[in-house]
């Protein structure tokens, strides 16, 4: 193999890829990425066995071949080198990669290209088109709840919920659930339930532009396979049962309180300075047109914070995890927000006021 | 080979046989011989005990008391097995208050040893013997020179049984054995004289404590003088319980559990409720691997333990044992929680030559029940238990509500810790109080203050509790769950709502903020289990001390680090504020957190007053 090419692209494409190369490995060969020359191009692969990630991007192609080099350092190396500068990759004696640009030298130890593992070919069942922005929106009004190395492994993603007529994400952690619906005919003739690792909803929500540009999900075989024009990213779902969500979100409350979103997030963070570190507990205490809010440390430092609020129903007090409630806040759009509450010891419900968004978030409260 | 046992016919073992087998109950070394029969000298009202062995017991073993003594015609029924004089009917077995009660002792050493009992009471010119050189159970009684009392000599122990006599240590080890055996013994019974010799070496000699500095004598002859300098003495009665004794301070802790005495209505034991009530009562001050050291005697109507769980009954079992371990625990717990930096009583340091016991005989002289430490107001410790009310929640309430008096009250005169003058190399703090230099580590200490004000924090304002989206369920033992419903009031307090949703399963429908909601799950699987194990819901306080360890974590990290430059003020603020909190003598791992250096030492590494 030897190809030759300007840096900036070389890092482009590194770059898109080497975040699922994890750090420590005990596999020697997925610390490596796959770079293949073939035709005019040069495909560079990265796996961790759970998910994978192929891009390819024009190059000159002086001499076809295939070889697995460190991805970190090659990314590190283009990294370092100067703008514009010209590159090439080349299969050396000893089955090292020399990489040279300008007056620099690197001799990389590689490892056989055919060793690579790769997930295998996808056998889509289903197929579902929408756009890069509706995508990418479902992904942020929800992926902030997903748990994180819960023992529950099927937490540890995002639930895809396709129906006929709609698609819905949900996350949840156990404490907090998020859930976002978008109107969509998705050509499905039953409802599909299918949940995506935490790594690949992270680097899909990287991935994915704003756009207008459509995107289609390949489901079938326990993976689901992504095409965003010279990328592919291909991952395993998870092989578990989500938890009912629906059963989790209430549908009527007899409290109604509208307010500000933008105020009552910033009252929120201020006083969340004083929550307690550990388990951040926030108290609310809703009157008639005012939302006051309380916090205590171990230090016995306190916060209170009184924000105007329309309330519907009789006053209360509630405790919250106070970053639950700000991060459902952060990933609405609107200008008010409502929260529904029945009393101290159920859960809340968030949404966004005004025209009909499908976004909900559930907090359960926090006895104090 | 258990294949390769052979089939035979079923028949009824001989007597010999039955003997020896029940002996491996009860006399398994030579400790066990001297514990029973010196059980059988103090039932029988002995004021003086010696024992004297050689070569570690196995070869002669010989108690001798000067108690009532055995009647010439009840000797022989004196071996038969079950035949005692100290119960008579079930109802006396039920509230058995004498050591021995199973008739088995005497019995079941003769069954492997040479055994001769000599006995003469009050009213026989001359004592009678029985067995001796070839002598047996069924011979006739011998006249024998022998003054009021008993006297039992054991020869050749275990010489019918070869395969237990393998099993024996060397002498010196069977004799230390024998030692803690009767130091145990001399700790239950301070009105009684011990003395112990092997092979002619005195290894233990205490005379009855007439008054309580002589059982302080005792104390430190039987548990060491480093013990006593280190331990305070405490009593307490309520609804029934008294404990009585000497606990250790936590800086006193042992690597080995080997200064634990625990006796309950004057049998020493080893219980493993009781035990965990101590550790627990210590755990906050010490570190996980060091064990406490105390000296207690808990007693109680003998009809509320059954003493006869265990041949050599070194176990028992309470009518109601969550109220006893409760008591324990809350009073150990607020005895540890009420001292407050006392240099008198703080170890030294030691330069070289400081290791003599610090304290001088004068002490002595004071009742001990009232013997106030500098700078305690009298009547401090033992006001608590009469005045509160006799509940058992109370109890504990008590010991967690113990406000630290204002500052000044402690002592008009002085402060304890003294003042700061310097800081050194950014780790200690150097402060000066009246009997010389104390040096603090500011770390542990100021981690210490942390630590006991978020506890104080998280019981006062109701320990915060974070509802699951969806119950989780947890399948248990049907007991476990039984147990976790009847106290379900206990965890929520704790943080943890549960629900019994079947036979053996249960809804888990909130956790405490602070403990990651997954560990919950087995914490309560831990602490049930354990629970259901001792037959006690106390091991429930758990779900709590999990939480007391995270916020052990925050303080540590909270607490002002090495290299941080204090003021002078600042340096006082902090040994003011160690001076009210609770335990300010350990960091939240164990270690100390202070010392004192005595003027006296000082002197002494420059050879002043000499």
């Amino acid at each position: 193999m030897h190809i030759r090419h300007v840096r900036n692209e070389l890092l482009g494409a590194l770059q898109t890829v080497v975040g699922v190369v994890e750090r420590r490995q005990t596999l020697p060969i997925l610390s490596n990425v796959f770079l293949e020359a073939r035709d005019a191009e040069l495909v560079v692969r990265a796996t961790d066995l759970e998910i994978e990630m192929e891009v390819s991007t024009p190059v000159q192609n002086l001499k076809p071949g295939k070889v697995t080099a460190p991805a970190r350092k090659l990314y590190d190396i283009l990294r370092g080198l100067s703008e514009g500068a010209e590159v090439s990759f080349e299969i050396a004696e000893e089955g090292r990669m020399l990489v040279r640009s300008g007056k620099s030298r690197f001799t990389l130890a590689t490892l056989g290209a055919e060793e690579f593992p790769s997930l295998a070919g996808i056998q889509a069942d289903t197929q579902v088109t929408l756009t890069h922005k509706a995508l990418r929106s479902l992904i942020e009004r929800v992926s902030f709840a997903m748990a994180q190395q819960d023992v529950r492994y099927y937490l540890n993603g995002m639930l895809l919920h396709i129906g006929p007529q709609w698609v819905r994400a949900v996350a949840t952690d156990g404490h907090r659930l998020a859930m976002s619906e978008l109107a969509l005919e998705t050509g499905v003739k039953e409802d599909l339930q299918i949940i995506l690792p935490r790594k690949a909803v992270l680097e899909l929500a990287r991935l994915l532009d704003g756009g207008d540009a459509e995107v289609t999900l390949s489901i079938g075989g326990g993976q689901i396979q992504v095409q965003l024009l010279n990328l592919r990213i291909t991952s395993k779902l998870i092989d578990g049962r989500f938890p009912d969500y629906e059963r989790v979100i209430p549908d009527s409350q007899d409290r109604r309180v509208l307010g500000q979103r933008e105020k009552v997030r910033a009252a929120l963070s201020r006083a969340a300075i004083l929550s307690n570190e550990k388990f951040r507990g926030v108290r609310l205490q809703l009157e008639p047109d005012l939302l006051r809010i309380q916090t205590q440390n171990p230090e016995r430092e306190e916060a209170e914070e009184e924000v105007e609020v329309e309330l519907d129903g009789e006053p209360m007090e509630i405790g919250f995890n106070v970053t639950y409630l700000l991060d459902a806040l952060d990933a609405m759009k609107t200008e008010n927000f409502v929260l529904e509450l029945r009393g101290p010891d159920a859960s809340g419900l968030l949404f966004e006021a005004g025209e009909s968004t499908h976004s909900k978030y559930v907090v359960m409260p926090m006895r104090l | 080979m258990l294949g390769s046992v052979k089939m035979t016919t079923i028949k009824q073992l001989p007597e010999v046989l039955i003997n020896q087998i029940k002996a491996g109950e009860v006399v398994e070394r030579p400790a066990a011989v001297v514990k029973e029969l010196v059980e059988n000298a103090l039932d029988a009202g002995a004021r003086r005990v010696v024992v004297e062995l050689e070569q570690g017991g196995l070869r002669r073993i010989l108690v001798r008391d000067d108690g009532r003594g055995i009647p010439r015609e009840e000797l022989p029924l004196a071996l038969a097995r079950h035949a005692t004089s100290k119960i008579a009917s079930l109802d006396d077995l039920e509230r058995v208050a004498s050591l021995g009660f199973r008739g088995e002792a005497l019995a079941s050493i003769l069954a492997v040893s040479r055994l001769s009992l000599s006995s003469r009471t009050a009213v026989e010119p001359h004592g009678w013997r029985l067995g001796g050189e070839g002598g047996l159970a069924s011979a006739e009684p011998v006249p024998a020179a022998q003054a009021q009392g008993t006297a039992v000599e054991v020869l050749d122990l275990f010489f019918s049984t070869p395969a237990r006599r393998k099993f024996m240590k060397s002498p010196g080890t069977e004799a230390r054995h024998v030692e803690t055996a009767l130091r145990r013994l001399a700790l239950a019974r301070p009105d009684v004289a011990f003395a112990l010799s092997h092979d002619g070496r005195r290894l233990l000699d205490v005379e009855p404590a007439e008054d309580a500095a002589a059982n302080e004598r005792r104390l430190a002859a039987v548990c060491g003088a480093e013990f006593l300098a280190n331990a305070i003495y405490r009593e307490a009665e309520l609804g029934g319980l008294r404990l009585a004794g000497w606990i250790a301070l936590p800086s006193f802790s042992r690597a080995q559990p080997d200064l634990q005495f625990l006796t309950v209505n004057g049998r020493g034991v080893r219980d493993r409720l009781l035990g965990a009530a101590l550790r627990r009562a210590y755990a906050d001050a010490l570190h996980s691997t060091r064990h406490p050291a105390f000296v207690l005697a808990l007693t109680l109507d003998p009809a509320a333990v059954d003493v006869n769980v265990h041949p050599q009954k070194t176990e028992v079992r309470f009518r109601e044992a969550a109220r006893v371990h409760d008591f324990l625990f809350g009073l150990v717990h607020r005895w540890l929680r009420e001292l407050r930096p006392e240099p008198e009583h703080h170890h030294g340091v030691g330069f070289g030559s400081a290791a003599e016991p610090a304290r001088e005989p004068q002490p002595y002289a004071l009742p001990l029940s009232t013997a106030p430490r500098l700078g305690e107001p009298p009547g401090r410790y033992f006001a608590a238990p009469a005045a509160s009310a006799p509940t058992w929640a109370g109890l504990a309430e008590v010991s967690r509500a113990a406000v630290p008096a204002p500052p000044g009250a402690t002592s008009p005169v002085e402060h304890p810790l003294g003042y700061a003058v310097a800081q050194l190399h950014g780790i200690f703090i150097l402060a000066q109080n009246a009997r010389g230099l104390i040096v603090v580590d500011m770390h542990a200490a100021h981690e210490r203050v942390l630590y006991e004000r978020y506890k104080r924090e998280l019981a006062e304002g109701g320990v915060p509790s974070q509802a699951l989206l969806a119950p989780v369920l947890v399948n248990l033992p049907e007991d476990e769950a039984e147990a976790a419903e009847t106290q379900s009031a206990t965890l929520l307090a704790a943080g943890l709502q549960v629900d019994r949703s079947g036979p053996g399963q249960l809804l888990v429908r909130a956790t405490p903020a602070l403990l990651p909601s997954e560990a919950v799950v087995d914490l309560l699987r831990q602490v049930l289990g354990r629970s259901s194990d001792s037959g006690s819901h106390a091991h429930l306080g758990e779900v709590l001390d999990a939480q007391h360890r995270v916020l052990a974590e925050m303080a540590c990290k909270a607490a002002i680090k090495a290299n941080r430059v204090m003021s002078l003020s600042e340096m006082n603020a902090l040994l003011r504020d160690m001076e009210q909190t609770e335990l300010a003598g350990q960091c939240n791992h164990g270690r100390p957190t202070w010392v004192q250096v005595e003027l006296a030492e000082l002197d002494r590494l420059f050879l002043r007053g000499r």
